[in-house]
C-alpha cells in the first residue's frame, strides 16, 4: 500500500518536471532554452500573426528580450478579458481555469514567463481593493518601454480639418466597442457625440469602415491609428490635431510584468529592455512598423 | 484530452436486465411525456419539473412524517479533477439519470445501482472566456436524444444509450463572447435554446432546432431594431424586426451590441401556448452611455414557439444600470380571485421586486419587493415600472474627478435579491418558495483602470452583507398578498433551486453542503444532510418500483465564489466537489413510519 503511494508520488513528480511548469523562474527559464513571452492575440500593430508569423512591434522587443539572453522566443497568445487584472491572472500568476490537461491532472497551467504591454502606473500597481489588500500583490509591473496616447484620424473628403471635438456634433465617428473612446463620445459633452458614434469589433475595422465611407473619422490608440494610416497610404485619411478635453487618461506608458516570486527574472529582462531604449533600437522597432514613438515618462525625467 | 465517451460493459448489462424484468416499453421521451411531466411522478423529463417551472410533484410518501426515514442510497463522482460549480437539475427516465456537470460533461447513471452508464465530455477549445464559472444547468430529453449546450456554444444532441453525438449545431460564435449554460426545452418537437455571454458586443436571442434533425426553424434577437428569421422549406425568411425598428429606446447605434442575454433558458405555459424568456442587463455597464429604456433588456418576453414572435413584453427594470438582469425564471400559475381564475405568471427578479403578471398580455397585475432593504427604487407604478430613487444610479464615469469616483450604496447588489436559482411553487399552500440574499454593494468609477492595453474606466464595486448572521433568505411568499409567510436563514447566500411537494415540504440545499427540508406551511425544518460540498443545484424527487427518490447535485461554485469583499469571507473556506446524491424513502420506512 505504502509502496502503490511512494511511486504515485514519485510519478507525480516526474510528470511535473517533465512538463512545462508554471511561473519559471531566471535558471529554469536559461536552463530550458527558452523564453514565454506574453502577446496579445491579434492585436495590430502590437502583435499578431502575419501569414501565420508572429509579428508587431511586442514580438520584436520579445525576440530581442530572448536573444539577449541566450534563448528561444516563444510566444504566449493571451485572449483578453474584461480587464488587465483578469488578464495578469490568466497568465501571468494563477493560469486560467479553462486550461486543464485531463491527460496529465498533475501538469501545472501555461504561463507566460514575461507579459508585454502592461501598464507601467504605480497607482494602478499599488491599488487596494476595499478590504484592504493590494489587488496586483501577485505581479511585478516593470520596465516601462513605451508612452501611449490616444489619436483620431479623419476623412479629409467628409471633414475638413478636426482641430477640436465640437465636429463629432455633426460628423459620424468610429470607435472599438467597450473602450475609453467609446465612454467618452457616449457619455461626455451631455450626450451630444452620442448619435454619431458607431461601434466596431476593433479599431482596424473602424478604419476600414472609414475608407468605405461610413464614418467621418476614428479614435483609438496612437500606434493603431498610424499603422493603419500607413496601411492606407493615402493622403485622404489624416491625424487629428485636436485634443481630448474631459478625459480622464489622455496618456499612459506600457512596461511589462512578471510574477512577484521571479524578479531576477525581471532585472534580466529590464536590463535588455533598458538598452533597447537608450541605444535608439526600441525607436526604430516603432519606425520599422511607422509608427510614431514615445519616451516613457521615467526616461522622459531622466534622459539627458 | 478525454475520450470521447464510453460504454462500461457491466453497467450496460444491469441496466438491460432492469429492463428487462420490469417489462416495460421504452420509446423514448415524447411531447405529450414532456408536457405531462408535472403530473406523471415516475419521470423527470423537464427542467423545472413541467415546463412551467414550478418544480412541483404531487408525490407525498416522502412527508413531514416520513422524511426522517430518507436516506442516501448512492453518491456519484463527477471526478475528472474538474470540480467547479455544479448547478445542474438531472433529469430521469426509464431507470436513467442524466445529469450535466461543470465543463460541458454529460453523465447517464443507471438509478438503481448508481453505476456510470456513459459519459461525454465537449471538447471545448482553447481561449473560450465565460464569465461566469463553467457552469452547466441541465440537459433536455427528446426521442432518444440526449441534449445540451456547451460553454463553446454549441448544441449537442446525444444517444441516450451511447452517448454518441448525434447532430451538433453551433448556436453563436465562442470567440465573440458567446456560450450556452442554460438547460435546453423541448416545446413541441423543437428544442428552444437562448445564449449566454460576456458583458460587452453580444446580443441576447432565443432560438428554435428540430429537435430530431437539428436544424434551426427560427431566431428572435432580443434586442430592438434586430431582424428575426424563420426557415420555411429550407430558405431564410425575414420575420420582422424585435420591437419593430431601430433606435426608438436606444441612442446612436448602441442596440447592435445592446447585451440582453437570454442565459438562463425559459418555460412554457401549453395553457396560453406561450414562452416565456428573460433578458440580462443592456451593454454597456455604464447607463449614462445609453439614455433610454434601451428594449428589451432587463425584462420578461411572451414568445409564441411556432414562430419565435415577440407575443408582449414586461421590462422590470428600464434603462438598467445595476446589472440587474431580468433572465430569472416567470412561472405560469392560476389562483382565484373573487370566484374567478386569474391566469398570471409570477417572477422574483435580481432587482429585489416580486412581480405578479397576466400571462395572457403581460399586464401587471400587482408587485412588491420580496428583500429586507432596496435602494435603487421606492416602489413601483400602477403599470409596474419602478419609481427611481435618483441618489440610486451609479455616476456617470465622464464626470468623474480623480482617481475614483464618489461610491454609491446599491441595494440589492448586482447578484441580485434573487439570482438565476429557481423558486418554487406549491398548488397546496400557493405558495411561491423564493431563495434570496440580502446583500448590497459600494460601486464606483474606477478612473485607475486598464484593458488589453489601453486607459480604461471600471467599475469598482464590493459586496457586503446586510446582516451579521445571514445572507441568505429562503422565503414563503404569498402572490396574492405580498407576505412573506415564513423564512428561513441561511449564513452563507443561497445559490441553489428549490423543490416543493404535495407531501407538503420544500427542498433545497445551501453552500453549507446540506440538502435540507422544511414543512412548506411552516418552515420548520424537517431534515438535513450533509453532501459535503456546497449544493448549487436544483433537486428533483421522482417515483420508480414505488419508491420515492430525491436527489440533488452537490459542489460548490458559480459565481459567488469569484467575487471578493466582504461576502468572500464568508464562503471561502467552503470544499469544491462533484457529486450526484440521490436519497430514498425505502418501503419498509415508508410503513413503519405509518
Amino acid at each position: 500500500m505504502l509502496r502503490n503511494r511512494l511511486s504515485a508520488f514519485l510519478l507525480g513528480c516526474v510528470c511535473l518536471l517533465a512538463l512545462p511548469a508554471q511561473a519559471r523562474e531566471y535558471d529554469d527559464v536559461i536552463a530550458s532554452g527558452y523564453i514565454r513571452i506574453g502577446l496579445y492575440q491579434n492585436f495590430p500593430p502590437y502583435s499578431y500573426l502575419d501569414k501565420g508569423t508572429p509579428a508587431g512591434v511586442d514580438v520584436e522587443i520579445g525576440k530581442r528580450i530572448a536573444q539577449r539572453l541566450g534563448v528561444r522566443f516563444e510566444p504566449h497568445w493571451i485572449v483578453p478579458d474584461e480587464n488587465l487584472e483578469d488578464d495578469l491572472r490568466n497568465n501571468v500568476w494563477k493560469g486560467h481555469y479553462l486550461d486543464k490537461n485531463d491527460d496529465q491532472p498533475l501538469a501545472l497551467k501555461r504561463l507566460a514567463d514575461v507579459m508585454m504591454r502592461v501598464p507601467y502606473d504605480r497607482e494602478y500597481s499599488y491599488m487596494r481593493d476595499s478590504t484592504g489588500v493590494v489587488v496586483n500583490e501577485q505581479v511585478v509591473m516593470f520596465g516601462p518601454y513605451q508612452s501611449e496616447r490616444w489619436q483620431l484620424a479623419y476623412d479629409s473628403e467628409k471633414i475638413a480639418r478636426v482641430s477640436t471635438m465640437a465636429v463629432f456634433q455633426y460628423h459620424s465617428i468610429g470607435v472599438e466597442l467597450d473602450s475609453l473612446p467609446s465612454f467618452y463620445l457616449t457619455s461626455g459633452f451631455q450626450g451630444r457625440m452620442r448619435e454619431h458614434t458607431r461601434h466596431f469589433a476593433s479599431l482596424p475595422l473602424a478604419f476600414a469602415a472609414m475608407q468605405r465611407s461610413e464614418v467621418d473619422a476614428v479614435m483609438g490608440m496612437r500606434a493603431e491609428i498610424d499603422q493603419q494610416l500607413g496601411l492606407a497610404g493615402s493622403e485622404r485619411y489624416r491625424l487629428g490635431e485636436n485634443g481630448f478635453p474631459g478625459m480622464g487618461k489622455q496618456s499612459w506608458d506600457l512596461g511589462m510584468a512578471i510574477k512577484h516570486s521571479n524578479r531576477q527574472l525581471g532585472y534580466a529582462v529590464e536590463e535588455v529592455v533598458d538598452g533597447l531604449i537608450r541605444s535608439d533600437e526600441m525607436a526604430g522597432i516603432y519606425s520599422a512598423f511607422g509608427l510614431q514613438y514615445e519616451l516613457p515618462a521615467f526616461y522622459r525625467d531622466t534622459a539627458n | 484530452m478525454k475520450r470521447f465517451s464510453c460504454i462500461q460493459g457491466f453497467a450496460v448489462t444491469t441496466l438491460v436486465a432492469a429492463m428487462s424484468m420490469t417489462g416495460m416499453t421504452h420509446a423514448g421521451v415524447t411531447d405529450q411525456d414532456i408536457l405531462n411531466d408535472q403530473a406523471t411522478t415516475e419521470d423527470v423529463v423537464s427542467y423545472g419539473m413541467g415546463l412551467r417551472g414550478q418544480r412541483y410533484s404531487p408525490l407525498t410518501k416522502v412527508n413531514a412524517d416520513t422524511i426522517k426515514e430518507l436516506r442516501p442510497v448512492w453518491a456519484f463522482s463527477f471526478g475528472g479533477e474538474k470540480q467547479r460549480g455544479q448547478e445542474s437539475q438531472p433529469m430521469v427516465k426509464d431507470g436513467v439519470m442524466y445529469v450535466t456537470a461543470s465543463y460541458s460533461r454529460v453523465f447517464a447513471i443507471d438509478v438503481a445501482t448508481g453505476d456510470e452508464l456513459w459519459q461525454y465530455d465537449a471538447r471545448l477549445p482553447d481561449g473560450i472566456m465565460p464569465c461566469c464559472d463553467v457552469i452547466n444547468r441541465g440537459v433536455a430529453l427528446y426521442g432518444d436524444l440526449v441534449i445540451f449546450g456547451t460553454l463553446d456554444a454549441k448544441l449537442v444532441a446525444l444517444d441516450k444509450d451511447s452517448g454518441k453525438v448525434v447532430w451538433k449545431k453551433t448556436v453563436e460564435d465562442y470567440k465573440a463572447g458567446y456560450s450556452l449554460t442554460a438547460a435546453p426545452m423541448i416545446v413541441n418537437g423543437k428544442v428552444i435554446t437562448g445564449v449566454s455571454g460576456g458583458e460587452f458586443g453580444v446580443v441576447g436571442k432565443v432560438e428554435a432546432y428540430d429537435a430530431i434533425t437539428g436544424d434551426l426553424v427560427w431566431t428572435r434577437p432580443t434586442v430592438e431594431g434586430h431582424m428575426g428569421y424563420v426557415w420555411e422549406n429550407g430558405k431564410k425568411v425575414e420575420a420582422g424586426i424585435s420591437g419593430g425598428e431601430a433606435g426608438r429606446t436606444w441612442p446612436g447605434d448602441m442596440w447592435k451590441n445592446g447585451g440582453a442575454a437570454t442565459w438562463l433558458g425559459g418555460t412554457y405555459d401549453a395553457d396560453t401556448n406561450l414562452m416565456f424568456f428573460g433578458t440580462g442587463n443592456p451593454a454597456p455597464w455604464n447607463s449614462h452611455m445609453r439614455p433610454g429604456d434601451n428594449l428589451f433588456s432587463s425584462s420578461r418576453l411572451a414568445i409564441n414557439p411556432e414562430n419565435g414572435k415577440i407575443v408582449w413584453h414586461f421590462q422590470t427594470t428600464p434603462h438598467d444600470g445595476w446589472d440587474f438582469d431580468g433572465v430569472n425564471e416567470l412561472i405560469a400559475f392560476d389562483y382565484q380571485d373573487g370566484g374567478k381564475t386569474v391566469k398570471a405568471a409570477a417572477t422574483a427578479d435580481r432587482n429585489g421586486f416580486f412581480y405578479v403578471l397576466n400571462r395572457e398580455n403581460g399586464d401587471f397585475i400587482r408587485g412588491f419587493p420580496f428583500v429586507d432593504k432596496m435602494t435603487w427604487a421606492t416602489g413601483l407604478d400602477e403599470k409596474g415600472r419602478p419609481i427611481l430613487n435618483p441618489a440610486g444610479r451609479p455616476g456617470n464615469p465622464s464626470e468623474t474627478e480623480g482617481e475614483k469616483g464618489e461610491a454609491v450604496v446599491s441595494v440589492p447588489a448586482f447578484l441580485g435579491g434573487k439570482n438565476w436559482m429557481p423558486m418554487a411553487y406549491s398548488q397546496d399552500t400557493e405558495l411561491f418558495y423564493v431563495p434570496s440574499n440580502e446583500w448590497g454593494m459600494d460601486i464606483w468609477n474606477e478612473t485607475t483602470a486598464y484593458k488589453k492595453g489601453a486607459a480604461y474606466l471600471g467599475a469598482g464595486f464590493t459586496i457586503n452583507a446586510l446582516n451579521d448572521d445571514y445572507i441568505g433568505v429562503l422565503r414563503a411568499m404569498d402572490p396574492k398578498t405580498g407576505k412573506e409567510v415564513w423564512r428561513y436563514k441561511n449564513y452563507a447566500p443561497l445559490w441553489g433551486g428549490v423543490l416543493t411537494t404535495k407531501g407538503g415540504l420544500v427542498f433545497m440545499g445551501n453552500p453549507e453542503g446540506y440538502l435540507l427540508a422544511f414543512d412548506a406551511k411552516t418552515g420548520e425544518e424537517k431534515y438535513k444532510f450533509n453532501t459535503g460540498s456546497g449544493i448549487v443545484g436544483s433537486p428533483i424527487t421522482w417515483e420508480q418500483d414505488g419508491e420515492q427518490y430525491v436527489s440533488v447535485v452537490s459542489g460548490w461554485g458559480g459565481a459567488v465564489p469569484l467575487w471578493g469583499g466582504e461576502v468572500a469571507k464568508r464562503v471561502k473556506h467552503l470544499n469544491q466537489g462533484g457529486t450526484v446524491w440521490t436519497f430514498k424513502l425505502p418501503k419498509s420506512a415508508e410503513v413503519a413510519a405509518r
